[in-house]
């Protein structure tokens, strides 16, 4: 799976983007019909949030999360988050702002095949029938990746640990070299689902030009 | 693609949770993430000689390979770090025209905006308007000059910049990260447009979606160079001013 490259100028072409008309959402992107319909991939990635954190209904709270290189085994970064971290100092703090992350790796990433991503996380007193994920990766407007995750069935107020592997596509040095010189321009949308109905919606930009 | 997945319904994980780093096959440097400085650091319990990473935004990052991660913040950190960069106290203490920083798009960016505001001793109240965000954005070379130095031999001087400016303070888009310990340096680039909108009243998904689906126009051209210049705002130390010379 490689990129999807779009004509100089046409929709989605970010260089044109302050000169010419073009469109941010297809006619036929129904987000709606996600995940039965496959997500449109001509929107490029979201400005804005789907949903509002009042959605995640099931108590979805995520707790560690951990990513590792599969052919080597190295751990690349491990983080948790305490139970008893207090959540009465945020009362006064975007609510979309524990749904955004900002990642700056070094070059050396992009040269990684395979990426482990263990994720725990804990669920409130529903249980929680097909659990999905869709997360889809983009370089400015162009699709880089998307991946499709099924956590399936989660029994009430458990803790639960998952790991997913990242197959990341081949990318050329073109491609890598624009991305390691414009930070933040690859961003990334997590489309979470219960029964089909999306929940939660986490983004994060990624800058490839941090060094060691 | 595999998947491995362990529950507990007692809420005990049964998957081994390591606090300590995992062994890497190569030394792994420890990088500076965006951190909190802390006085004291907790000692894990269950290895009492380790000392628990450092957090951000209450998260503990426990491992970080610097041969690929250099840096993680949350947008929490971030809003944080721009609202310190513009001057703000935290909530109604900036000079932006709107009572709180999270009042909409236009005081969330003016907010993240440092070029907008003026070194102290001098605060100009900031037009919340994005277009003069803009403006300010083009503006970011020139100097700041609070007073007028006298011309010599008819020619009025400049003043030169010092080494207590603070927007000579290095930051760079790319390879500074967060290495040097600074928070601030890992502000780099724009601030992300979902956080610049500020709070968004969603209503629920589905008729959200449904609107979007009603909606097949094409959005007006200048809303999307709009768009174009707020992911293009940067957020440096510097302070940028154009002189109104009457």
């Amino acid at each position: 799976m490689g990129l999807e490259r779009r004509p100089p100028g046409g929709p989605g072409c970010w260089r044109h983007m302050p000169h010419r008309r073009w469109h941010r959402k297809s006619p036929v992107c129904q987000p709606a019909l996600w995940p039965r319909q496959e997500p449109c991939e001509a929107c490029g990635p979201r400005l804005d949030y789907l949903c509002g954190p009042e959605d995640n209904v099931y108590n979805i709270d995520f707790t560690r999360f951990k990513i590792r290189d599969m052919e080597t085994g190295t751990v690349l970064f491990e983080i948790t988050k305490p139970p008893s971290s207090n959540k009465g100092d945020k009362r006064d703090v975007d609510p979309n702002a524990g749904r955004f992350v900002r990642y700056q790796f070094t070059p050396a990433f992009l040269r990684l095949r395979q990426v482990g991503a263990t994720v725990e996380f804990t669920v409130g007193d529903l249980p929680i029938n097909n659990f999905r994920m869709i997360e889809r990766h983009y370089f400015r407007e162009q699709l880089l990746k998307s991946f499709d995750f099924e956590f399936g069935f989660c029994i009430p107020s458990s803790k639960n640990t998952c790991e997913h592997i990242y197959e990341f596509p081949a990318l050329s040095e073109e491609i890598m070299r624009e991305m390691i010189h414009h930070p933040y321009e690859t961003q990334s949308d997590s489309f979470y689902f219960v029964d089909n109905k999306l929940v939660m919606h986490n983004k994060a930009d990624y800058s490839y030009s941090g060094g060691p | 693609m595999s998947l491995k997945m362990e529950m507990d319904v007692s809420g005990v994980s049964r998957a081994p949770i390591s606090v300590l780093p995992a062994a890497a096959a190569q030394p792994a440097v420890e990088a500076k993430a965006t951190l909190k400085p802390e006085v004291e650091r907790p000692r894990c319990s269950s290895t009492p000689c380790s000392p628990i990473k450092s957090t951000v935004s209450g998260y503990q990052i426990l491992h970080m390979n610097s041969n690929y991660l250099v840096g993680f913040t949350t947008g929490e950190e971030l809003l944080k770090l721009a609202h310190k960069w513009s001057g703000g106290t935290g909530g109604s203490g900036v000079d932006v025209g709107s009572e709180k920083p999270t009042a909409g798009a236009g005081a969330s960016v003016a907010s993240a905006c440092p070029e907008a505001f003026p070194a102290s001793p001098l605060r100009r109240p900031l037009d919340v308007g994005l277009h003069r965000a803009s403006r300010i954005y083009k503006a970011k070379s020139r100097y700041y000059q609070p007073y007028d130095i006298p011309a010599i031999n008819g020619r009025r001087r400049r003043r030169m910049p010092s080494s207590g400016d603070s927007y000579l303070r290095p930051t760079g888009l790319a390879g500074a990260g967060v290495g040097s310990g600074e928070p601030s340096k890992a502000l780099h680039g724009p601030l992300p447009l979902c956080l610049l909108r500020g709070k968004r009243a969603h209503s629920k998904s589905l008729d959200y979606l449904n609107l979007d689906k009603m909606n097949l126009r094409e959005p007006a051209a200048d809303t999307e160079v709009l768009q174009y210049q707020l992911q293009h705002l940067t957020l440096r130390g510097e302070r940028v001013f154009t002189r109104n010379k009457t």
